[in-house]
């Protein structure tokens, strides 16, 4: 069957003059060659200009805590941005990272980073079997599938006592430390953190722009042409399920060495829905919009303290007025107005 | 029993009494039909005869209630869409369905999914032979926008493009898997005489590249000029098979269209 | 028996409820094609307004009741207005977050007003429980039975007898058909808004005597409401009731015989039984088309 393939039609056979490969498209000059990894290396520059001479305990953790929601909303908008798949529990996964490792190291004693492995294992085991029957789901179906799985889970945490330590929580989650190497010290987890982080990046951009990621997109648009073309969409969208769970859990696995106490409040239908903002927030199918959406989330009611009891409600308008204002997600939103600005001014269209 | 007729080239698609009903509408009746390779197979009859039916269940998105399909002499009955694409079946759609955000070239790369192979761990980790099958494929979809004349418009998103443009773009992106067999769900709707006439010189430009074409088609000036052979379909039923010239000559087929 | 009875009566009466919050689900989803997280909010700003109109104002209740409704049909609508009819292009996603926005935004408003305590109303009558087979039927559990029975009876007048009613299904159906009918389906959407609120404050009242308010009350009760309406078949009006009565049963049942730990749990563990054996619930359709 596979010479059957070589031998049938090859588009070279009945042939219009042949382009030559430098005519290929996308050709682009050093500077936007650079482009891509101008993120990583802002971001990079930032962390260690912070790490010389910053020394503020409060804002090295409200960094740390971005970088944690940042892995999260990247995770999402792989799911959600990129494969168009709505999900309402993403906390769960969130939180199966931390309890697994909390379970394992208060319980069993286990070292954290011999509980990383089951850590990630295990929500991206729950994913692929919750995701084979819901990922069948489609629109408010799926966004209530997986909001029902989500609130289970976080039921779970809060009546399965003897494991999670039930509303309470669970305490004294020991801290990271490799061998010999304490890592508790704020820098130095911010830092690794943010490692995660970029690394991540890396890879979801990696995945983005390659045929998996394109079989994606194509779900995303259309899920019965993508088919038709020949994409298995229900096994696509399991393992980007999947994907983006483990970096859910990863995200938990930090948080719980970080913050040493986990209680299921951490993982409520609300912090779900808090994940979902920042994707949508930072733009979908952006991955550095995730970090944005992530930081701005993260800052907002640190910053709405101020305004201690209207502090709810005000959350609650900067999301509602966000999204009717910015329904393309403040980064988009940003970058278009910035766009129609300079094209005012210099009169070109737009850049790649 | 139809298949009795084509006796020497073994069949590329049969048929054998396929059967499909929705709650009370039986939208395929027992329908029965080889399409012979190299051939450009169309399938007419007036609006609701079953023959959108009759491709969703060619390409799997219908389970036929009863009957057979024989691909290349396998039976494809079971097997989900794209598996079935991975066997060599393409479609395109009625209406046109791109990947309306994607650049045009993207769309045609998505068609060649089947015939490449990274995974999402080949395209984290990126080795080698990822980099330079992500190179071939996008100098082989390349190819294909140029077959179709599109290669000039590769970084358009898909959305942008005019209805007869996005067109040819659906077919270049379904022949980017390689099919021995397309299958065009009215490929001439929405063009103007100019393109309808383009589009029947390029139709037969893909079956000179050794695809088997199966086409439903309401343009009756283009079918009659480049089909082979024509099956009739009325109300989930095949009312008649043959030349054009012997379709066009049949009473029943005459009392199908003129609503008798 | 005895406790079987008593976790029937408590099933019913709570079943009761979760319908009226499904129906306001589904009224609102046939009209809009949109699900409202904030739903449970409504219920929780009827509940407080009932308590402060007829115990801290001291208006009586029949007055306080419909009064409350009212407002808060009046907050629905309203919020239609300016947060959903504002949006551009409307996406699932986007509206959900929208909803889930100013669910926070009434919950945040409601802590404001009311501070964070809970509060308790007495039962609307005052005659002691009805003592039937060992077990007690409370005289409130009448109360939420009656006033269901009369809210769906006259919901099913409405949509079948008055040409308000019939329009807004026929706006439900097809949107651009009503409207070339010359139904105006934006007045359609604000009714239904309405309605939806309307509905919810009316679960809010009449839970208020047997539970205790808050301004976090509205959550729970509302995502119930939504498992109950997905269990019926969304956007269907008997199965709305019939979903409310069974996750009220069922929850029932299962708090009684089996754990209360698993009493939240059930409702989404029907919710995930059902989305995955019948999508389009035990009344629904099958799924392609919806009427």
């Amino acid at each position: 069957m596979a010479d059957k393939k070589e031998r049938s039609g090859s588009p070279g056979q009945e042939p219009p003059e042949p382009v030559p490969a430098g005519a290929t498209p996308r050709r682009a000059g050093l500077g936007q060659r650079l482009l891509p990894y101008a993120g990583y290396l802002v971001v990079t520059a930032g962390l260690c200009a912070y790490g010389l001479w910053a020394d503020n305990y409060y804002y090295t953790q409200l960094l740390t805590f971005i970088g944690i929601h940042t892995l999260l909303a990247v995770g999402l908008n792989m799911v959600m941005g990129y494969a168009g798949q709505i999900s309402l529990g993403h906390a769960a996964f969130f939180g199966l990272g931390a309890y697994t490792t909390g379970a394992l190291t208060v319980h069993l004693s286990w070292p954290p980073l011999a509980a990383l492995p089951a850590a990630l294992a295990v929500p991206a085991l729950v994913a692929f079997i919750v995701g084979m029957p819901t990922l069948k789901l489609h629109g408010y179906y799926l966004g209530m599938g997986t909001l029902g799985f989500g609130m289970i889970i976080h039921i779970l945490f809060r009546e399965w006592t003897a494991l999670t330590g039930g509303p309470n929580g669970l305490v004294g989650i020991p801290v990271l430390s490799a061998g010999p190497v304490s890592l508790a010290g704020g820098k130095t987890y911010l830092f690794l953190v943010w490692g995660a982080v970029l690394l991540s990046f890396g890879m979801c951009s990696r995945i983005v722009h390659s045929r998996v990621g394109r079989a994606l997109s194509a779900i995303h648009f259309s899920e019965q042409a993508a088919a038709a073309v020949g994409v298995d969409t229900m096994r696509a969208k399991l393992e980007v399920f999947v994907f983006s769970a483990a970096l859910a859990a990863l995200a938990g696995f930090l948080y719980a060495h970080m913050v040493t106490f986990i209680s299921p409040s951490s993982f409520s239908f609300l912090v779900s829905i808090r994940i979902v903002a920042m994707v949508v927030i930072g733009g979908m199918a952006s991955i550095w919009g995730s970090l944005f959406g992530a930081g701005l989330l993260t800052l907002l009611p640190e910053w709405l303290h101020v305004f201690s009891e209207y502090e709810v409600m005000i959350y609650g308008l900067v999301l509602v007025v966000v999204m009717i204002f910015f329904p393309q997600g403040l980064t988009r939103g940003v970058l278009d107005a910035y766009e129609r600005a300079r094209r005012r001014k210099t009169g070109a269209g737009p850049s790649a | 029993m139809s298949a009795q007729g084509e006796e020497k080239p073994a069949p590329v698609l049969q048929l054998e009494g396929v059967s499909k009903s929705f709650g009370g509408v039986r939208a395929a009746r027992d329908v029965s039909f080889s399409v012979a390779p190299g051939h450009i197979h169309a399938v007419i009859g007036p609006n609701g005869a079953g023959k959108t039916t009759l491709f969703n269940i060619i390409t799997g998105v219908y389970a036929p209630d009863s009957g057979r399909i024989r691909f290349e002499g396998a039976d494809v009955g079971g097997r989900p869409v794209h598996r079935r694409v991975a066997m060599g079946i393409a479609r395109t759609f009625q209406n046109v369905e791109l990947f309306s955000g994607m650049s045009v070239l993207e769309n045609v790369m998505v068609g060649l999914h089947v015939r490449t192979r990274c995974g999402f761990l080949g395209a984290i980790a990126r080795p080698p032979w990822v980099k330079r099958e992500e190179k071939l494929a996008r100098e082989t979809a390349l190819d294909w926008l140029r077959f179709v004349g599109m290669e000039k418009v590769a970084e358009t998103p898909a959305g942008d493009l005019p209805f007869g443009w996005q067109r040819l773009v659906e077919i270049a992106r379904s022949l980017a898997s390689r099919p021995r067999l397309l299958l065009l769900d009215e490929p001439a709707a929405g063009l103007n005489a100019r393109e309808t006439r383009d589009l029947g010189a390029l139709l037969k430009r893909i079956r000179a590249q050794g695809v088997t074409l199966l086409l439903v088609e309401h343009d009756m000036s283009l079918t009659m000029e480049i089909s082979d052979r024509i099956m009739v379909l009325d109300q989930g039923v095949k009312i008649a098979e043959g030349t054009p010239r012997e379709v066009q000559a049949d009473k029943k087929v005459l009392s199908a269209y003129l609503g008798g | 028996m005895q406790e079987f009875l008593q976790y029937l009566f408590s099933g019913i009466t709570n079943g009761a409820i979760y319908a009226v919050i499904a129906l306001g689900f589904s009224t609102l989803y046939s009209a809009t094609d949109l699900i409202n997280f904030a739903q449970g909010e409504f219920v929780m700003l009827g509940a407080l307004l009932l308590m402060t109109l007829w115990t801290q104002v001291s208006m009586p209740l029949w007055a306080a009741f419909p009064l409350a409704v009212l407002l808060v049909a009046a907050v629905g609508m309203v919020f239609d207005r300016v947060a959903i009819k504002t949006v551009k292009k409307p996406s699932p996603i986007l509206l959900v977050l929208i909803t889930v926005g100013a669910s926070i935004l009434f919950r945040g408003g409601a802590m404001l007003l009311w501070g964070k305590h809970s509060y308790s109303v007495p039962a609307f009558s005052s005659i002691s429980a009805v003592e039937i087979g060992g077990a007690y039927l409370f005289p409130q559990s009448l109360w939420i039975l009656g006033v269901v029975l009369v809210l769906v009876a006259g919901l099913n007048l409405f949509y079948h007898r008055t040409l308000t009613g019939k329009a807004m299904q026929a706006v439900a159906i097809n949107k651009q058909a009503a409207e070339l009918l010359g139904v105006a389906s934006r007045k359609m959407t604000l009714l239904a808004w309405g309605l939806a609120a309307g509905l919810g404050a009316v679960a809010g009242v009449i839970i208020s005597p047997i539970t205790m308010s808050a301004y976090d009350m509205g959550t729970m009760l509302g995502l119930k409401g939504f498992c109950a309406a997905m269990l019926g078949g969304l956007g269907n009006f008997w199965g709305a009731v019939v979903g409310g009565v069974l996750l009220g049963l069922t929850e029932a049942m299962g708090v009684g015989y089996v754990s209360s730990s698993l009493k939240d749990a059930i409702a989404f563990l029907l919710l995930l039984l059902i989305l995955y054996a019948k999508p389009t619930g035990i009344l629904g359709k099958a799924s392609s088309h919806r009427f």
